[in-house]
């Protein structure tokens, strides 16, 4: 009888302490999209952050995720606090998947009230480009953006053009630095198994038609994600004599591209995106020096040399705000997000207040403010987006990465891109 | 006449490594009645298990080797007492279902243990390619290929003329018969496990072979499923051709269809041919002919 009363004694304590508990954490949840009272005294506004932990990206989401918020610490300790704002966040793993992006929105929608969305890249823009607007939360990426979604008013935005504006702009630098007299001869090595990749393929494909005195695609070779052999593609691209392989798709196409050529004694140099960075390919090829003379070519600085702006702002992170990150793409990415999306919240603030900030404020201040490199610690360059579209239109630029003497080295800086009609 | 000869014999290589991932599917089918769903993560944990051993803890290749398929033979026979034990004498269905969960339970221990790292594959076989006149051809793939025909040959051997593999088949045929005739089913369903976890190891050595590892090399266990539909689930040395006439199709339609349609037919194509020798013959093209009473 004694037993059975401690055991409801015990049962009673424990329900108690998780309902204390579970009051205490609203303290530290933040007043979410209704700009509650945060610690420091400032309204608090929740963001959500959207990763891959667990899909084709997680590998690049451990130091992209640890990048954006260690940046959002810094700005609410160093720029928050002055203007009366603190930005919480929680994290939601949707695998890279549309459906499981559907199917959480509406729970994250109700849980946090978010004023703004940090996407990751195709499926979120698939599953809530139509919904967006009518929810009123701007969903801000770190990724390039797509053919298919380059549309006006849109309540998705990306920092950096298309994946073809990055590939276009590559290829345009290419034939300058490599003293190319015709266009250059272009092959692609892409997957239909996803939208995205097949949109790269039709963008640049529109892009040579555009510009034939640059750009000639002389051969395109779809193949599955995870290919066991490239041989007879590799071959085909070989006999066209094509100048360069652009793989935007992921490592393993690269790596085993690399392998493909390398059996048939060819050397013909391999272009790679931000998400199969030269750093990542080369991880999972087994060494830098597999990629020499190898680039990638994306839209926001190539983190090779430590110094920079850009660098000491990535190091100040990781001595005072706990940044456990490599110097890496993926760490560049992640900053560069977190860094812009923060400044549109301060224009947002000097907009409305910081006591009356909303999706629609946000999507208010995207449209407004114009962000220098400066202001963004040479992570990025100027931004200016337009309704026109989901990225910025004009000043566009991409930086250049290769591997030189076994050395991952920057190869350009900002090199403007050729203007692009849409395809 | 170089050119298709390259892609036929680049198809066949590659359907051979497609037979070698069958044979997994194929051997825990044959000696316990289940459809492993779960072939392709079997492939991840081999891959992982040859990584730790040979480029994680830096032992020599061939000591990593052995050590990575005492390790998988030893993780196929913990499956059997910690999912199958309970389910002998039930349907062959609940059997299936468990290897659904056994997909998402490996590939979400994959992810907690190994991480989502993309990580670098030994180079077993040299990566250089293999010229014969004209023709270049895949060293890894080629070994592969030669070592799948011999492995399928011991195999189906094992199966049909010595009395382990004879009790094995018994235990395909009906549980309740083979424990009525004094047979061990959890024992057999134990070592069929094993053997396939030490088959999809030996795959991913070959498949892997110098690229690189991560989770999601699971997919080619699919890949491998028209090969093992159209060998007939039961047949060991039915692989061969099986995976030599799907390969030499995808080669093909890589070669000649994939570049006039502009996409990648050849990925679909394999799907199709099993799809129409299935419907011709539905047990596969050497798959047991079972009479049932209605």
């Amino acid at each position: 009888m004694a037993s059975k009363r401690n055991g409801r004694v015990l049962a009673a304590s424990v329900a108690a302490a998780t309902l204390l508990t579970a009051c205490g954490g609203d303290d530290e949840g933040g007043g979410g999209g209704g700009g509650g009272e945060g610690a420091s005294g400032g309204a608090t506004y929740n963001q959500a952050w959207l990763v891959d932990f667990s899909g084709p990206y997680a590998d690049v989401y451990d130091e992209l995720q640890a990048a954006r918020e260690a940046t959002n610490e810094w700005w609410n300790d160093q720029v928050g606090s002055e203007i009366g704002v603190q930005l919480s966040g929680e994290v939601y793993d949707h695998r890279y998947d549309a459906a499981q992006v559907a199917s959480l929105w509406p729970g994250i929608l109700s849980e946090i009230q978010p004023i703004m969305a940090m996407g990751v890249g195709g499926p979120d823009v698939a599953a809530l480009q139509q919904r967006l607007p009518s929810d009123k939360v701007p969903m801000l990426m770190n990724t390039a953006g797509y053919g298919y979604a380059w549309e006006p008013d849109q309540w998705v935005f990306n920092p950096r053009a298309t994946y073809v504006h990055e590939a276009a702009g590559f290829v345009d630098w290419f034939k300058e630095a490599q003293k190319i007299d015709g266009p250059v001869k272009v092959a692609m090595i892409s997957s239909e198994a996803s939208p995205a990749y097949v949109d790269m393929v039709d963008g640049i494909e529109g892009f040579a038609e555009a510009n034939p005195d640059v750009a000639e695609v002389v051969a395109v070779e779809f193949a599955e994600v995870q290919p066991a052999d490239l041989s007879s593609q590799v071959r085909r691209i070989v006999g066209a004599e094509a100048d360069v392989i652009l793989i935007q798709t992921n490592t393993t196409q690269a790596v085993v591209t690399m392998q493909a050529l390398e059996s048939l004694n060819q050397d013909i140099p391999i272009m790679l995106s931000s998400h199969n960075s030269l750093q990542a390919t080369a991880d999972a090829a087994g060494g830098l020096e597999k990629l020499e003379g190898d680039f990638e070519s994306f839209g926001f600085v190539v983190p090779a040399e430590e110094e920079g702006e850009a660098y000491e702002f990535y190091k100040m992170l990781t001595e005072d705000y706990g940044l456990e990150a490599e110097w890496t793409v993926p760490t560049v990415q992640g900053i560069a997000h977190q860094l812009y999306a923060n400044r549109v919240v301060e224009q947002a603030v000097e907009m409305v207040g910081a006591e009356n900030l909303t999706g629609q404020a946000i999507y208010d201040a995207i449209l407004e403010v114009q962000l220098t490199s400066e202001d963004l610690f040479g992570f990025l360059p100027d931004l200016d987006w337009t309704p026109e579209a989901p990225f910025p239109t004009s000043g566009l630029t991409t930086s250049i990465g290769t591997v030189a003497d076994g050395t991952y080295a920057r190869a350009e800086l900002n090199h403007e891109i050729p203007e692009l009609e849409k395809w | 006449m170089i050119q298709l000869i390259e892609y036929a014999l680049n198809g066949a290589l590659l359907g051979l490594l497609y037979a070698l991932i069958a044979m997994g599917f194929v051997v825990i089918y044959r000696a316990s009645k289940v459809f492993n769903f779960a072939q392709g993560e079997l492939v991840v944990v081999g891959a992982f298990l040859v990584w730790f051993f040979t480029l994680d803890l830096g032992l020599p290749l061939y000591v990593g080797l052995a050590l990575a398929l005492a390790g998988a033979a030893i993780f196929g026979l913990v499956i059997e007492p910690l999912l199958f034990r309970r389910l002998v004498g039930q349907s062959t269905f609940a059997m299936v279902m468990v290897t659904i969960g056994l997909l998402i339970l490996l590939r979400g221990l994959v992810l907690v243990i190994f991480g989502p790292s993309v990580r670098p594959f030994p180079a077993l076989i040299s990566t250089s390619p293999v010229n014969i006149g004209d023709i270049t051809l895949n060293r890894g793939l080629l070994f592969g290929g030669i070592f799948t025909i011999v492995l399928a040959i011991g195999v189906s051997l094992y199966f049909s003329r010595t009395r382990p593999g004879l009790r094995m088949t018994v235990v395909a045929e009906d549980h309740q018969i083979a424990q009525s005739m004094g047979i061990s089913v959890r024992r057999s369903i134990a070592y069929a496990w094993a053997m396939g976890m030490v088959l999809s190891t030996l795959a991913a050595v070959f498949y892997l072979n110098g690229k690189s590892v991560t989770f999601l090399v699971s997919e080619i266990g699919f890949a491998a499923l028209p090969v093992a539909l159209l060998a007939g689930l039961e047949s060991v040395g039915g692989l061969i051709p099986a995976g030599i006439i799907v390969g030499v199709a995808q080669g093909l339609a890589a070669g000649y269809i994939d570049p006039l349609i502009g996409g990648s037919f050849s990925a679909v194509f394999p799907y199709l041919v099993m799809v129409t020798i299935l419907f011709l013959r539905p047990s596969g093209l050497f798959g047991w002919r079972i009479v049932e009473r209605v």
